[in-house]
Parts: structure tokens; sequence; C-alpha cells
């Protein structure tokens, strides 16, 4: 009896430290994808691009609009659109490199594998470290072979979730989308009938009032201009 | 001159010279003049109570406050004071004179009732025009030289709909014109009742009446009201509003127009009817 019980504990053991050990691998593993990604993102001090954005919004009727965007290390980020135009209060374009480029704030394991339009990609799950941060979770399908993101998903505390997708093409090697598709959870948003004064309109019948349903808004972006050195200045001025 | 240009030149010459016409000018360059100083001091507050529903998710960019928002919510604002400012001088032209007794002498002129009725019925047009002119500079132009140019951010029933501003001068024309057939149909509301009354008040009273009954049935949504809604004028004078829709629901706008206009057509010849039928008494 007590043999059996020894040779149970040994073989929980051998589980346990082959769990452990695997763990380890697969923070390795993770850890070297974020690592050949950073080591992408910091080629690139800045970048201008014009952008093409198309708004599906639940609530909201937006035609597509131009204009152009800003971006320098390690977070700064704009769009600059004549105009009036959505973008999500986490702004993955903005979020997910300050995010991954502060490699002490967060731990990382790979989850899993999936096959992201034809890609390979380790689901690496993002964790930060301090409790006070808006993101609770971060997800990030990154090809192995060649470390670009092709999805995320981030979970945040006070704005639901947040999925990407990307397309990449031409900017590849600076791992600078072609395209990108945000989908966020909005809330329906609900006007009553008097205060849109819309007297020969018929009320919208009444629905769960926490349903939320899929926003998305897509950006293109064409002729990406990389460390071309343009002033802080663009980041400040409200001019469109 | 003829007979029919003279009298509606006097028309026109009593329109502009009785006090109460300039009422309603006031009124409406008060309303303007005080909801653009209310945006311009607290206006993001204001804003923040429609935009709120999307910024927990959204960041809004661009210029929300602007010239085309203010001068859509002061549209928005003057639909139910509109018309009792034109029915207030228009209920009056045909009655007023009865009860002042000075129509009789009117009628002594060479020209025939038909003429006179419809003199009176352009001088009514002619005021609701001038009101929407002072309207229109208040409301589009002195706006957007207070806040500027931008996007219009257009609130209805079903949400938002962001209208470019390079989309949007043609809407405010088009806007602008249901509106004078919108209050076209009140001054002739009024100029039919004022054909029928023979005292000044009540006809005022009554189209006024008549507007506030038809906006309250148009205000709920209940199925025994619905039946009723198509028919009420009151239901397609606020069609401008789908002009600031995407995309524009064209066939239902010319229907309220078709509507419109009909009702007009119809006021001014029961008005030319009644007015001919009319026994003038001292």
């Amino acid at each position: 009896m007590k043999f059996l019980t020894q040779k149970w504990l040994q073989r929980g053991f051998g589980l346990l430290m082959l769990f452990a050990l695997n763990t380890a691998h697969a923070q390795q593993d993770a850890k070297v994808l974020i690592r050949q990604l950073n080591q992408r993102m910091q080629v690139i001090q800045d970048y201008t691009a014009s952008v093409q954005m198309h708004f599906d919004i639940p609530g909201v009727k937006m035609r597509d609009m131009q204009g152009k965007v800003f971006f320098k290390q390690p977070g700064k980020f704009k769009i600059k659109a004549k105009g009036i135009f959505f973008l999500p209060k986490q702004n993955p374009m903005q979020d997910v490199n300050a995010l991954l480029m502060d490699t002490a704030s967060y731990t990382t394991v790979i989850s899993g594998y999936e096959t992201i339009d034809g890609h390979d990609c380790a689901v690496v799950n993002v964790i930060p470290l301090k409790t006070d941060n808006e993101l609770i979770l971060g997800k990030f399908w990154i090809d192995v072979k060649d470390p670009l993101i092709y999805k995320s998903q981030m979970t945040t505390k006070n704005n639901g979730t947040l999925e990407t997708s990307s397309i990449f093409g031409a900017y590849k090697k600076y791992g600078l989308p072609d395209a990108l598709l945000i989908k966020v959870e909005v809330n329906k948003i609900k006007v009553p009938k008097m205060m849109s004064v819309d007297l020969n309109k018929k009320s919208a019948p009444k629905s769960d009032k926490n349903l939320k349903e899929p926003g998305y808004i897509q950006i293109k972006f064409i002729g990406y201009k990389i460390n071309s050195r343009f002033p802080d200045t663009v980041f400040t001025d409200d001019a469109q | 001159m003829s007979s029919f240009g003279a009298i509606l030149k006097n028309e026109l010459y009593k329109t502009i010279r009785r006090p109460r016409s300039y009422i309603g000018i006031g009124v409406i360059s008060f309303i303007c003049v005080m909801l653009q100083s209310a945006f311009y001091q607290d206006g993001k507050e204001i804003l923040s109570f429609v935009t709120q529903q999307f910024e927990s998710t959204f960041q809004i960019q661009g210029e929300v406050l602007n010239g085309n928002l203010i001068c859509f919510i002061v549209l928005q604002t003057l639909i139910v004071q509109m018309p009792l400012l034109v029915a207030l001088v228009t209920g009056d032209l045909v009655s007023g004179e009865i009860a002042q007794g000075t129509i009789r002498f009117l009628l002594t002129r060479p020209a025939s009732r038909t003429q006179i009725i419809i003199a009176k019925w352009i001088a009514g047009l002619f005021y609701t025009l001038i009101l929407l002119l002072v309207l229109g500079f208040f409301a589009l132009f002195v706006s957007k030289w207070i806040f500027g140019d931008g996007d219009l951010m257009a609130l209805n029933s079903e949400g938002l709909t962001v209208i470019r501003a390079d989309d949007i001068q043609w809407r405010w024309g088009l806007a602008f014109v249901i509106a004078f057939l919108s209050l076209g149909v009140v001054a002739g509301l009024a100029n039919l009742l004022s054909a029928i009354m023979d005292n000044s008040i009540t006809p005022i009273v009554s189209v006024m009446a008549i507007i506030i009954v038809f906006t309250i049935i148009g205000m709920f949504d209940l199925p025994s009201f619905d039946l009723v809604k198509p028919f009420l004028f009151t239901t397609h004078m606020i069609s401008w509003k789908s002009l600031f829709e995407d995309p524009v629901p064209m066939q239902d706008i010319l229907f309220s127009c078709g509507v419109l206009v009909v009702h007009i057509i119809v006021f001014l010849l029961a008005s030319i009817w009644i007015f001919n039928k009319k026994d003038m008494k001292a």
C-alpha cells in the first residue's frame, strides 16, 4: 500500500514537472516571438501614411473618409482628417505597440496554435503585472515563422473587448499592415423620440438595454513614409 | 398697374407696416441668439448628453460643435414655434379687416373678391418667406460665422447620422424649401379660418390649437393614432429632417411635399370659395 502511494506521488510529481517545464517553454517561446516582434518595431522611429476609413457602427451612419496617420515611438499616434470620425477608445495601433515594448510590465504565455488566413500563429497571452492597468488580458495571434500580429484581442476593464485583424502587404517587413479591421462591442444607441423630434417615425422596439452589438472600423493604409522625422507638434496641433 | 397688382402692393405694405409682423422676426432672432450664446458657453457639456452613449467605447474625433449642428438644433427647436408666429400675422389678414370694418371699404375697389383673397394669401406667404430668411440668416450664416463649418452630427430616433460638410449645402437649401411649404400650409389654414371667422383672435387661436393637437397625436405611438397620422399635415411638416438621413428617403420626402402642396391648394380654394360667398356685415 505504501509502495503504491509512493508510486502515485512520483507520477504526480513527474506530471507537475512536465507541466512546469512545458509552461516555461511556452513562456520562453512567447518571449522570443515578442522580442522578434519588438526588434521589427524598433526599426521604425516614426511613420506617416494616407488612410481610408470605413465605419460600420450600430446606430451610426457615417460615410467613408480619408485622412493621414502619424505615428512616433513609443506610442504617439494621431489620425488627422477633415471632419468627424470615430476611433476606439482603446486604440490598438497606439496601445499595442507601447504595451509590447515595455517587456517588464507583463508576463506572456502561449495558450495554443491557430491558423489565421493561412499563417500558422501562436496564440500569445499577455497578462499585465500591474493590477491598475486598464488592460486585463491581451491575446495576440503571432505568425511563428515571420513574427507579425495577424489578430489581436484586448479585454479591458471599462471598454469591453476589442479585436483587430491585420492584412499585410508591401510593408510587411516593417510590421506595418496594409489594412486593419477593428471590431468593438457597442451599446446600441437609444435616442428618445422627443429628443430627436422624429414625430413621424415610430419608436424603435424596446430591447435589452445592456445588449452589445459588434461595430467595425476598417482602416486602409496607403503610401507609408517611414522615419521621415516629422515634428511632434502634429500630435498637439488641432488643425485637421 | 392692374387692380390685382395694386391690391397686392397694398396688402404687402400693410403686412410690413403692422407692428405684430415684427414680433415673429424678433422672437426668431432672440431664440437664435439665445441658443448660439448658450452653445458658445456650454456647448461641449450640452453635447456630452448625446455623445456619452458612445464615449465609453469611442473617441469622437473632429469638431462636433459647429455651425451646421447649431443650425440643425435651432431648426428642430423652432418647429413648434414657427407655425404659431406665422399664424399670428396670417390669421388676422381677413378677419382683422372684418372686425375693424375696413373690409367693406376694400370691397369697393375694382378688384374682385378672388383677387383680394389671393392678394392676402400671397402677403401671408411673403411674411412667411421673410421669417424663414431671417431664420436662415441667423441659424445658418451667423452660426457658421461663430462656430465655423464642419460635418453635421444629426440626431434621429435611429441614432446618429454624420453628414459630411461638402454634402450639406443642398440639404439646407431643400430643408428651407420644405420649411416654406410647411409654413405655407399654416399660412393657408390661417387665411381660411380668417375668411370664415369675423374676429381677429379666434382664427389665430384656432390655428395654434389645431397644430398643438395634431403635434400631440404625432408624438404618441398608439395604434389608433397611427391610422390618423398620415392625414395630418403636421406629420409632413417635419419631413425636412429626413434630408439629414443617409441615404435620403427622397420618395417619402416628395410624398410629404406633395401632401403639403395639396393642403396649400385646398386651403386656398376653400378660402376663395368662402370669401366669395361671405356676407360682409357691418
